[in-house]
């Protein structure tokens, strides 16, 4: 099952308004893989996912990471769209104004895309129907007066047209409630497979019944401190982040 | 229609202009051109040391006396403006105001048919002196240097006059066309509604492409009787070189409803007057505005909401963007009187700077004095907000491309609200090309 890795990320560091919240990510997610990031609050999860993606914030003082084996730390974020990197973002932002539609158009002709306007609306409409999507969200805004569900949905919505190689699932399940949960979740399990990769950074494990991760790793205080199967998430599931972190600060440094 | 009023070819602005057009003009009139002229004369040029309308607007290096009274237009131009309407308004009568070479009205049958003029302001004054000293009334002679100016030598004009209970069938829609280095153009618009009458107007203002230098001295005056409805859309796309100084002013009976619109997205240096005077108890205006300046452009708005009868109400919007190194002022004050108990206005500025030297002032303002009113003020400058870019970024759409679909976005609840909808569109389109960027194009809807 596991291939060359896609995302290659080692010793990152990053800050943020001169603040270092990550200090040495060591990270791999071979290609068509689904990793689980998990971790207590304030762990440098979420300072990670902007990080890979490009936001001029978060700003790498060292290490590295590559996707495909092209170095993103010098790439704007439409250049690691391109690669094939996309984010789900926790808290998508509203563009009063675009429209979602023309947006989704413009990206896929701005990532070499493009289908006819036939084809793009077939396909829009059958994801939409999938996502539980209703139709006045066509001429809406971006995330303008969305619910947090809708805006969940909407983040989905253009993974699912966009066919990223790599989603990076930021907290997608936070402020969901159970049955739009699982709409969502099955919506990327639609999408997972050899040609796309998922990182999920959660710090709640329900989402992973159905993602279903091959590989779980737990960030503490801006690093990696284990990694391990599908069982880490059920052992974290039980017993919470506390245990798993006294055994790492307990463990002799290699 | 009467013949063109003519003066010396290219004669520069002066006395012997203002006399040569007196002498043609029916006595009403010629008196009014001579007052005028002798105010012009008295009155000093605003500065922007002296007056506080002019204080961020610096006209010094416009020269009138050096401005000529040109009969050329550019047939380019011209037929531009023609596609435009074709495109946008096929529907719509069509003007053209190019003074001595073309005043035109073309596809007004259905409006005629119902009683509705519409001619040259020149022919206007001869035929229908009364309605046109009506109309004109709103306009002091000598309330400024440039309002002078124009009631001494305004020629050409378009004259709209809707009789009572009168819903026009189409809209008019009026070309302002100038060429020639250094011409003086007086583009002029006015409107008469009676009691219930309804009509759409849409001004619109172009010159050549490019730095020539023109002056041109806009005013489009309208009087809404009681209970009339007028929606009214101007768009100013002079070329790089114009001086644009302009008066908007519509003066509403009771229960009259404007609804006006206006952009600005040409000439080099603008100052103009957005005025909607709420006569009547119970007028209400809508007053929207978009402004996208760009190189070294310089564009000033000053808007009036007068509350002048109770429960009347008044509501402006004006958006503007801002890039390279240029500078937009914005100034506007919601003017209640005593009398205008149940007054309600609200006016609104919201500013994005693109570009580190570009700059936008603002100063909303309101001077109340009746009681029991709700008034309120709002303005803004920001530049585009980089979680927003970011966001756009993220699916892949390159940087410029990302801030153009912003930057149209942040105008478009303005676009929205343009009352015609072929107009709109071509706004729309007109604002893409100049934000620029290859997406901006193709966002359209």
């Amino acid at each position: 099952m596991s291939g060359t890795p896609t995302l290659s990320v080692h010793g990152l560091h990053v800050s943020v308004d001169g603040k270092e919240i990550l200090k040495g990510v060591d990270l791999e997610v071979p290609q068509g893989e689904v990793h689980a990031l998990m971790g207590p609050n304030g762990s440098g999860k979420s300072t990670l996912a902007y990080a890979l993606m490009g936001h001029p914030k978060y700003q790498v003082t060292a290490g590295a990471a590559s996707f495909d084996g092209a170095d993103l730390i010098a790439l704007p974020a439409d250049a690691r769209a391109k690669l094939g990197l996309f984010l789900c973002f926790q808290y998508p932002t509203a563009i009063p104004g675009v429209t979602t539609v023309n947006f989704i158009r413009a990206a896929l002709r701005a990532q070499g895309k493009e289908v006819p306007a036939r084809e793009f609306l077939n396909r829009l409409a059958a994801e939409m129907a999938l996502l539980k999507i209703d139709e006045s969200f066509r001429q809406r805004y971006i995330n303008d007066g969305f619910s947090g569900g809708e805006k969940k949905r909407s983040e989905i919505l253009q993974l699912a047209m966009l066919r990223p190689r790599l989603a990076i699932l930021d907290e997608t399940d936070s402020g969901l409630d159970v049955d739009a949960l699982r709409t969502v979740a099955e919506g990327v399990m639609q999408l997972a497979g050899p040609d796309m990769g998922v990182l999920v950074i959660t710090h709640y494990p329900r989402i992973l019944q159905y993602l279903r991760p091959d590989r779980v790793h737990v960030l503490h205080a801006g690093r990696v401190i284990t990694s391990g199967g599908a069982e880490l998430a059920q052992r974290i599931e039980r017993g919470g982040y506390e245990p798993i972190l006294g055994a790492v600060a307990a463990a002799p440094v290699a | 229609m009467t013949a063109p009023l003519a003066v010396r070819p290219a004669a520069e602005i002066g006395p012997d202009v203002a006399a040569a057009l007196a002498a043609a003009s029916p006595p009403w009139l010629a008196d009014r051109r001579r007052a005028a002229w002798d105010a012009y004369a008295t009155l000093p040029m605003p500065s922007s040391a002296r007056d506080e309308d002019w204080r961020r607007t610096d006209i010094s290096g416009l020269h009138l006396e050096q401005h000529r009274m040109l009969d050329s237009v550019n047939a380019t131009v011209v037929g531009g403006m023609r596609r435009e309407h074709d495109a946008a308004a096929p529907e719509a009568a069509f003007a053209i105001d190019a003074p001595g070479t073309y005043q035109v009205v073309e596809n007004a049958d259905a409006l005629l048919a119902q009683g509705i003029i519409v001619t040259t302001l020149e022919d206007a004054a001869s035929r229908h002196a009364e309605l046109t000293r009506r109309a004109l009334a709103p306009l002091a002679i000598d309330e400024s240097k440039f309002i002078a100016l124009w009631n001494a030598v305004w020629r050409g004009g378009v004259f709209v006059y809707v009789p009572a209970g009168v819903e026009a069938l189409a809209p008019v829609w009026i070309a302002h066309a100038v060429a020639g280095e250094r011409a003086a153009s007086f583009p002029t618009t006015v409107i008469l509604l009676e009691d219930s009458a309804s009509l759409t107007v849409i001004d619109t203002y172009t010159s050549p492409k490019g730095d020539v230098e023109l002056f041109s001295d806009t005013v489009a005056v309208m009087t809404a009787g009681r209970d009339s409805r007028l929606d009214y859309c101007a768009l100013q796309q002079w070329g790089d070189g114009v001086w644009h100084v302009a008066t908007r002013r519509a003066s509403l009976g009771a229960n009259a409803r404007l609804r006006f619109f206006g952009a600005t997205l040409g000439a080099r240096v603008q100052k103009a007057y957005w005025e909607a005077v709420l006569d009547g108890a119970g007028a209400e205006a809508d007053l929207f505005g978009l402004c996208f300046a760009d190189g070294k452009q310089h564009h000033d708005h000053q808007s009036l909401q007068a509350h002048r009868a109770p429960e009347t109400r008044s509501n402006l919007l004006l958006k503007v963007a801002v890039r390279d190194q240029a500078r937009s002022v914005y100034s506007g004050l919601i003017d209640v009187a005593p009398e205008a108990v149940h007054a309600d206005g609200y006016v609104q500025n919201r500013n994005l700077l693109l570009s580190r030297g570009a700059k936008a002032d603002s100063v909303p303002r309101l001077e109340i004095r009746a009681n029991d009113v709700r008034c309120g003020h709002g303005a803004t400058a920001g530049h585009i907000d980089q979680d927003e870019r970011f966001y756009l970024m993220a699916r892949g759409v390159p940087r410029e491309q990302a801030d153009a679909l912003i930057v149209r976005g942040f105008m478009d609840d303005v676009v929205d609200r343009i009352p015609h909808r072929g107009f709109a569109e071509l706004i729309g389109q007109l604002l893409d090309a100049k934000i620029g960027g290859p997406a901006a194009a193709e966002q359209g809807r």
